[in-house]
């Protein structure tokens, strides 16, 4: 318990550190456009295939489980843009970046600290928790909802492909279905829950790396533990954040 | 001038660093002596804030910087540069834009006049056409060059050194000891040189400070060293099979 008093407090203290004043807003700047690119920009590739084959099994699978004459077939599409708005594009993309990026942050600042990096920036008198950390988590809080909505679309054209291609439901019925009783408050839960996801995500996995002793193998242990907490964190907010959005 | 007054250190119960007085020169190159584990490095990063002291005073000039916050120790920061072990150049910068980073953080000069100075500071260390390579792409001696660089950048006025030579072959640690010395003198820099390296202490010392178990044991110079009876130094100084033969020889 004590423990865990004392890495919550830490983490408290190294998010003050970090929304401190920046040195120079110019070189900030530089530094958020690169973590744009690195962070948000080279995962588009995978939340797109991952997004895709998503709405594809979610279209087959909703297709497959509801096979009974009165339910009329654009259900299909419905349930597909229901299932993909609320909880795949969100959650599921946001657990598989806390993989992606999550890793990354955690064993680039680790190293960054094993190899004297953190400290270099510190005998500067660079305040370094602001100028490694901030960028990655505007990047992310920037990013990561862009990366949903794309994800939204790439997975229900996912779906559309898998259903129209297998024959379980025609392209009018699917499109028609994709459109019927939509509630755009969805979208914004969805990105309201990214954003939240995006914070923990950059967050945790570079308190990980800011606060590594040792060596590689501790730096191969902080980027671990990030993700493992990274992703916890996702799935318990997502229950939090569900109830308080949509009851 | 650097002055360091009852510094003590200890690491949970581990007690590194016990009752440490003493001034670093300006304009010669100090080194710390002693065997590994005997508290150098911490001594070496505590005089320069990287390790929260646990008393004592550190003096630069006539600044206690110990006691200055963040803010105040930051001013006192720019005027410092410092060679880490390992270079600690970042990994994802060229060369040119490493010894550029100092410049941009704290400085607002032209595009034009920082890579003036990037340049004029890599002629300096005798690094040429290198300014687009990153680190990985450098030998051992080639990336001690580059932060010696960096560290004088925005011309310090007291540079820091954890052990430069390690990990190079002695005709490169002999060029990286010369580049200090020179540095030293010409821009009139208080040095601080952690290092176990004798050639080192022999070339450069002008200043030495040997350290052993957490303690200062022995404060002289070059010419002072292999005359001295301190015990444990001599242990330390005539540790290698060469040196212990020269000494056999010489006593003969």
């Amino acid at each position: 318990m004590i423990r865990f008093l004392t890495e919550f407090g830490r983490y408290f203290l190294l998010l003050k550190k970090v929304f401190s004043r920046p040195e120079k807003f110019s070189v900030y700047y530089k530094q958020t456009m690169h973590e744009l690119v690195y962070l948000g920009f080279y995962s588009v590739g995978i939340i797109s295939i991952i997004s895709f084959f998503m709405g594809a099994v979610i279209t087959l699978q909703t297709a497959y489980n509801t096979e009974n004459p009165i339910y009329p077939s654009y259900l299909i599409g419905l349930g597909c843009r229901d299932s993909i708005i609320l909880e795949f594009s969100s959650t599921i993309s946001a657990l598989i970046l806390a993989g992606k990026v999550g890793s990354s942050i955690a064993s680039e600042i680790g190293t960054m600290k094993v190899t004297e990096q953190i400290d270099a920036l510190e005998m500067m008198g660079v305040n370094s928790a602001s100028y490694l950390i901030l960028p990655k988590i505007i990047a992310t809080l920037l990013f990561n909802p862009v990366l949903t909505l794309i994800s939204i679309c790439v997975g229900i054209l996912g779906g559309w492909v898998a259903g129209t291609s297998a024959g379980v439901i025609t392209s009018e019925n699917y499109i028609y279905g994709i459109q019927y009783a939509f509630i755009p408050y969805y979208i914004t839960y969805s990105v309201i829950k990214t954003l939240v996801f995006a914070f923990i995500i950059s967050s945790v996995s570079a308190y990980e790396g800011y606060y590594v002793e040792g060596g590689s193998l501790e730096v191969g242990r902080a980027s671990t533990k990030a993700v493992v907490f990274s992703s916890v964190l996702i799935l318990l907010f997502n229950v939090i954040l569900t109830q308080l959005l949509l009851s | 001038m650097i002055r360091v007054e009852h510094l003590e250190k200890s690491f949970n119960d581990n007690h590194v660093l016990n009752d440490i007085s003493v001034t670093f020169e300006t304009g010669k190159t100090n080194l710390i002596i002693g065997c590994s584990g005997s508290g150098k490095t911490v001594l070496l990063k505590s005089i320069v804030g990287l390790h929260e002291i646990d008393s004592g005073e550190i003096w630069f000039e006539d600044v206690l910087f110990n006691k200055l916050n963040f803010k105040e120790k930051k001013k006192i920061r720019q005027e410092m540069g410092m060679l880490f072990q390992g270079s600690a150049l970042f990994d994802s910068l060229t060369v040119e834009q490493n010894v550029r980073f100092p410049l941009d953080m704290f400085t607002d000069k032209s595009v034009e006049e920082k890579t003036e100075r990037v340049n004029f500071c890599l002629n300096r260390v005798n690094i040429a056409n290198a300014n687009n390579l990153f680190p990985s792409e450098l030998s051992g001696g080639m990336k001690k060059r580059v932060a010696i660089a960096r560290a004088i950048s925005l011309r310090p006025k007291y540079l820091f050194c954890d052990e430069p030579n390690s990990g190079l072959d002695p005709p490169n640690a002999i060029l990286i000891d010369a580049l200090i010395k020179e540095i030293t003198e010409e821009y009139l820099i208080t040095t601080l040189v952690n290092t176990h390296d004798m050639n080192s202490v022999i070339a450069i010392g002008e200043k030495i400070v040997f350290i052993n178990e957490g303690k200062i044991c022995w404060e002289g110079n070059k010419h002072d060293i292999l005359h001295s009876d301190n015990e444990e130094l001599n242990d330390f100084i005539f540790a290698n099979y060469l040196a212990k033969q020269l000494r056999t020889h010489e006593g003969k």
